[in-house]
C-alpha cells in the first residue's frame, strides 16, 4: 500500500531523518515509534507534505508519488491528525471537521445542512458529546483531540495518521477510538499510529516501526516483540548497562531544603504534585513532551498560577504573582525556547548579558554603558560565555552561543535558584558540554538547579535526583543507583504508576 | 566592493541617509528657485524642525516599546488650550508654573488613559489610542463651546520663543536640544530605557526575565502623555494662534518622523537622534515642496508615496533567528 525508502531530510546542519523506511500494508495498523528527536514526526510530516525530503522515493500502491504539499497529500488519500491541533480555535465544531470538505449548493454556496449532516455522523462515530457549533477553544483538551481525529476521518483517508493524536486522551476516549479503527481497518484502511504509549501498541498495532536518530532501526511484528526490546531499540542500548554511574554524593540530607512543593495542581495540566529540591544540588525532571513538566517549572516562577497546594521556598510560604516577583526572590529561568521566550535578538551581546540585572533595582537612577559592558565582559570571561563582539546584536550569534548568552545572564547573578527548562534543546554538543560544566561549577557554590529535559541521557549525566512527569503527576523520583535509562523510560511511559522509593529494588529491570 | 558600502549605508545608517537626503533635497530646492536660500529660510525650517522633534519624543519612546500613540496631537492640542485659558494673555511667572504644571497633568491623564487601555485592557494599541484621541478633540470643543475665549498667549512669551538669536536660531531649538538631553539620558542612561528596548524586542522574554512589563509599559504610555502635554505648552508659545484641535495633524508627522529615523515600527530598536534626522527630512521635504508651489494636495501625496518607500525599505521586522 504505502512504502517509503530512503527519506532523508536535513534541517541545516541537523540530520532528522538518515535513510529511514517505513512500509504499510492495506488494512494494517502500524505504530511508528522513537525517542524525541528520532524523527519520527519529520517522517510523518513528509507524508503529509509539509516537510521536503531532501532525498528517497515514496509509492503508494506501487507508483512512485511526489507529496509536495498537503494539497498533494490528500490527493492521495493522506489524512493525518496531529498533537498540537491543526484546529481553528474560534470556529466551531462543525467548521473545523468540514474545513475544505464542505458540500456545495449548485450556485456555489456551502451547503449547510448537508454539511452539519456529515459532521455529525463523524461526531456520533467517535460519541463525541459537543455541541456542534460551540468554538473548539472552549472545549477540553481531550475533546479537542477527538475532534482533531474526527476531522482526519472526515476526510475519508486510505492511509490514516495518527501522530501522537491519543496522548491527551482519557482512557474511556481511546477505547472509541480504537473500535473506530478497528472498523477502518476492516474496511481497508491503512493506519500509522505514532505514540508514546507502549500498552495501546500491543493492543492494537499489527506492526511496529522504530526510528532512532533519523534512521529505521527496526521493523517487524508487534507479537514478536517485548517492552525491553522496543525500549533497547529505541535508546540504543542493552537495559543492563549504567549510565547514571558516577557517585552521587549522599548529601541530600545534610543540606538545607530550598524549594519545597506540596499537593500543587493546576488543572487540567497538574495534579497533585509533590516535589522538593536541596541547596546546591541539581534536580532533573524527565518525561514526554507535555507531561507538564514546562507547567510546573512556570508555575514556580509565578508565571502560572496555582488553583491548590503549597510552596515552601527558604522556609516561608510564597506566592508569586509574576515572574518579576521571583526574580526579586533571587530565581531565575532559562527557557530553552530561545525565540520566544529569552533572546533578545535585535538588542547587544552585552544588554542581553545584562538583561537579568537590567530587571531589578531602581527605574530611573543612572545606568552607564560602561556598567553594562563591563558586567558583560566579565561574565564572558569568567564563564567562556560567548564568542562575539560585545556590541553586536544577539541574532548575529549562532543558536549554541545565543544559548550560552542566555544561561550566562543568569549565571553572573547567581541567584539562588535556577529553573531551566530544556535550555540545551537544539544546541550542539560543544556548547551543551560547556553548559554543563558551568551548570555545575555553579552548584559547587551552593545554587540550586531544576533542570527540564526532553533527552534522557542529558539528565542522566547531569541530575543528582530525576523526577519524572506522566500525565500532570510525577511517576517516579529517580535517585542514586535508580538513575538508570530503561527506569528512566519504563516511568515516562508511565509503566510504573506508583511513585517509587528510593533503593527499592526493581525486578522487571534486572533483566 | 565599493557597491556593497554603498548597499551596507543605504540599508543599514537610516540616520545617516536621512540627512543625506535633507541635504540633497535642500540643494535641489535652492537649485530650483535660489531666492529660498536666505537666513530666514534656515529659520524657519530649524523652528518646524525643533516642534516636531520635541512632539515626536514621547512617540519615539512608545514606538519603542513596542505600542504606538494617536493621541499626541490631541493631547498637544489639549494642552495648548489649557495653557492659553490659564495665562489669558497675562505675564505673570506663576501662571507660567501652574500652567506648564496643567499642562503635565493633562498629558499624564490622557497618557494613563492610553496605558491602560493598550496594555492592561490589552486592545489594540493604534485603536485606543485613536478613539482616546477623538475623545480628547471632542473635549476641546466641549470645554470651549467651539471656539477659545483666548487664542494665543501674550506677545512676550510668543515672541520668546520664536526669536531668533543670530537671526538664525529660535530660541525653540534650545528646548528641542534640552529635549534631546532628557531623551536620551532616559532612553541611554537608565535601567527604564534598557526595560522599554528589551520589552519591544521581546515582550515575553523581558516578562520571564523578571522585568514588569505591564507596569512599565503603562508608565511609558504616561511619560509620552506628559511629554506631549510639554510638547503642547511649548507649542501655545510657537504659534501664533490656537483653536481645538491646532495640532492634531502632528500625529502622523510624528509617526512618519521616528520611522524615517530608523526606528523600528515593530518595537525595540531605535534612537531619538533618528527621530530628529527624520523630523529634518519631513520639514525639508515639505518646505521644498512649499518653496516650488506644489499645490497642498499634490504635496501630500508626494510625502505619502516617499513614506511608503522609506518604509518599505527600513521597517520590514527582521525574522528571528531560532
Amino acid at each position: 500500500m504505502l512504502e517509503m525508502r530512503n527519506i532523508s531530510k536535513n534541517f541545516e546542519a541537523v540530520q532528522a531523518l538518515n535513510h529511514a523506511h517505513l512500509k504499510v500494508e492495506k488494512g494494517e495498523i502500524m505504530a511508528l515509534l522513537g525517542s524525541n528527536g528520532s524523527g519520527k514526526s519529520t517522517l510523518v510530516k513528509v507524508l503529509s507534505g509539509l516537510v521536503n525530503p531532501t532525498g528517497g522515493e515514496i509509492y503508494i500502491d506501487g507508483e512512485a508519488v511526489q507529496i509536495k504539499s498537503s494539497a498533494d497529500a490528500r490527493k492521495h488519500g493522506i489524512a493525518v491528525a496531529y498533537q498540537d491541533f491543526s484546529l481553528i480555535p474560534k470556529m466551531s465544531v462543525i467548521d473545523n471537521i468540514m474545513l475544505t470538505l464542505s458540500p456545495c449548493k449548485k450556485n456555489g454556496q456551502i451547503d449547510e445542512k448537508k454539511s452539519r449532516e456529515m459532521a455529525e455522523y463523524y461526531l456520533n462515530e467517535l460519541q463525541i458529546d459537543v455541541s456542534p457549533d460551540a468554538p473548539v477553544e472552549l472545549l477540553m483538551p481531550s475533546t479537542q483531540s477527538m475532534i482533531e481525529i474526527a476531522k482526519a476521518l472526515a476526510m475519508k483517508p486510505r492511509i490514516l495518521i495518527l501522530d501522537e493524536a491519543t496522548a491527551s486522551l482519557h482512557a474511556d476516549e481511546v477505547e472509541i477510538v480504537f473500535s473506530v479503527l478497528k472498523k477502518l481497518k476492516a474496511e481497508g484502511t491503512s493506519i500509522i499510529i505514532v505514540t508514546h504509549r507502549m500498552s495501546e501498541i500491543f493492543r492494537i498495532c499489527d506492526g511496529c516501526t522504530i526510528l532512532k536518530s533519523g534512521e529505521t532501526v527496526a521493523e517487524g511484528n508487534v507479537n514478536q516483540l517485548d517492552l525491553d526490546e522496543i525500549v533497547f531499540h529505541m535508546t540504543g542500548k542493552y537495559p543492563d548497562k549504567e549510565i547514571g554511574k558516577q557517585e552521587t554524593k549522599e548529601k541530600n540530607h545534610h543540606l538545607q531544603l530550598l524549594l519545597d512543593v506540596k499537593d500543587m495542581a493546576m488543572p487540567p495540566k497538574l495534579k497533585n504534585v509533590n516535589f522538593q529540591a536541596y541547596q546546591g544540588e541539581i534536580v532533573g525532571i524527565g518525561g514526554l513532551d507535555g507531561q507538564g513538566q514546562s507547567e510546573f517549572i512556570r508555575v514556580i516562577l509565578g508565571d502560572h498560577n496555582y488553583t491548590a497546594g503549597k510552596m515552601i521556598y527558604q522556609g516561608k510560604e510564597i506566592r508569586y504573582k509574576q515572574a518579576a516577583d521571583a526574580v526579586s526572590d533571587e530565581i531565575g529561568f532559562i527557557s530553552g525556547d530561545r525565540g520566544r521566550e529569552s533572546i533578545f535578538p535585535l538588542r547587544s551581546v552585552a544588554e542581553n548579558l545584562f538583561a537579568g540585572n537590567t530587571a531589578r533595582g531602581k527605574l530611573f537612577a543612572y545606568l552607564s554603558p560602561k556598567e553594562i559592558d563591563s558586567f558583560a565582559k566579565s561574565a564572558m570571561q569568567k564563564y567562556g560565555v560567548v564568542a562575539g563582539g560585545l556590541r553586536h546584536p544577539a541574532n548575529s550569534l549562532s543558536g549554541g552561543n545565543q544559548q550560552k548568552l542566555v544561561v550566562g545572564r543568569w549565571i553572573a547573578l547567581s541567584p539562588k535558584l535556577l529553573l531551566l527548562d530544556d535550555p540545551t534543546k537544539g544546541v550542539d554538543i560543544n556548547s551543551r558540554r560547556e553548559i554543563h560544566r558551568i551548570l555545575r561549577e555553579c552548584t559547587e557554590r551552593g545554587m540550586s538547579i531544576i533542570y527540564v529535559s526532553s533527552d534522557n541521557e542529558e539528565l542522566l549525566e547531569i541530575a543528582d535526583r530525576i523526577y519524572i512527569f506522566y500525565e500532570g503527576q510525577i511517576s517516579a523520583l529517580l535517585a542514586g543507583d535508580d538513575r538508570r535509562e530503561e527506569k528512566l523510560v519504563a516511568a515516562m511511559l508511565g509503566i510504573h504508576q506508583k511513585q517509587e522509593e528510593k533503593g527499592k529494588q526493581d525486578d522487571e529491570s534486572k533483566n | 566592493m565599493n557597491k556593497n558600502k554603498v548597499y551596507y549605508f543605504v540599508k543599514n545608517n537610516q540616520i545617516g541617509m536621512a540627512l543625506l537626503l535633507s541635504l540633497l533635497i535642500f540643494v535641489v530646492t535652492i537649485a530650483l528657485n535660489p531666492k529660498s536660500l536666505n537666513v530666514n529660510a534656515f529659520g524657519s525650517i530649524l523652528s518646524l524642525m525643533s516642534m516636531l522633534t520635541i512632539a515626536a519624543a514621547g512617540q519615539t519612546l512608545v514606538i519603542i516599546a513596542d505600542g504606538i500613540d494617536m493621541s499626541v496631537g490631541a493631547t498637544m492640542s489639549m494642552a495648548a488650550i489649557v495653557t492659553v485659558g490659564i495665562l489669558r494673555g497675562r505675564e505673570d511667572p506663576m501662571l507660567f508654573v501652574i500652567a506648564i504644571l496643567a499642562a503635565i497633568g493633562v498629558g499624564a491623564i490622557i497618557g494613563l488613559c492610553n496605558g491602560l487601555g493598550a496594555v492592561k485592557a490589552g486592545l489594540p494599541p493604534m485603536v485606543v489610542t485613536l478613539y482616546i484621541s477623538n475623545v480628547v478633540n471632542r473635549l476641546q470643543y466641549v470645554m470651549t463651546g467651539g471656539t477659545p475665549e483666548f487664542t494665543s498667549v501674550s506677545l512676550i512669551y510668543k515672541s520668546f520663543m520664536t526669536e531668533r538669536l543670530f537671526q538664525v536660531f529660535p530660541v525653540i531649538s534650545f528646548f528641542a536640544l534640552g529635549m534631546y538631553a532628557l531623551i536620551f539620558w532616559l532612553m541611554n542612561r537608565t535601567r527604564y530605557g534598557q526595560q522599554i528596548f528589551l520589552i519591544g524586542n521581546n515582550n515575553r522574554a523581558a516578562q520571564l526575565t523578571g522585568i514588569r512589563t505591564t507596569r512599565l509599559k503603562v508608565i511609558n504610555y504616561m511619560m509620552a502623555g506628559i511629554l506631549s502635554g510639554i510638547a503642547g505648552f511649548i507649542g501655545a508659545g510657537n504659534s501664533g494662534y490656537i483653536k481645538c484641535g491646532a495640532f492634531d495633524g502632528m500625529t502622523i508627522d510624528t509617526i512618519v518622523a521616528v520611522v524615517i529615523g530608523g526606528t523600528l515600527l515593530a518595537g525595540g530598536k531605535g534612537s531619538y537622534a533618528g527621530t530628529a534626522a527624520g523630523a529634518l527630512l519631513l520639514i525639508v521635504l515639505s518646505n521644498g515642496l512649499a518653496v516650488l508651489s506644489v499645490s497642498p494636495s499634490m504635496k501630500n501625496l508626494i510625502m505619502g508615496v516617499i513614506l511608503i518607500i522609506l518604509l518599505g525599505v527600513y521597517n520590514r521586522a527582521k525574522p528571528v533567528r531560532a
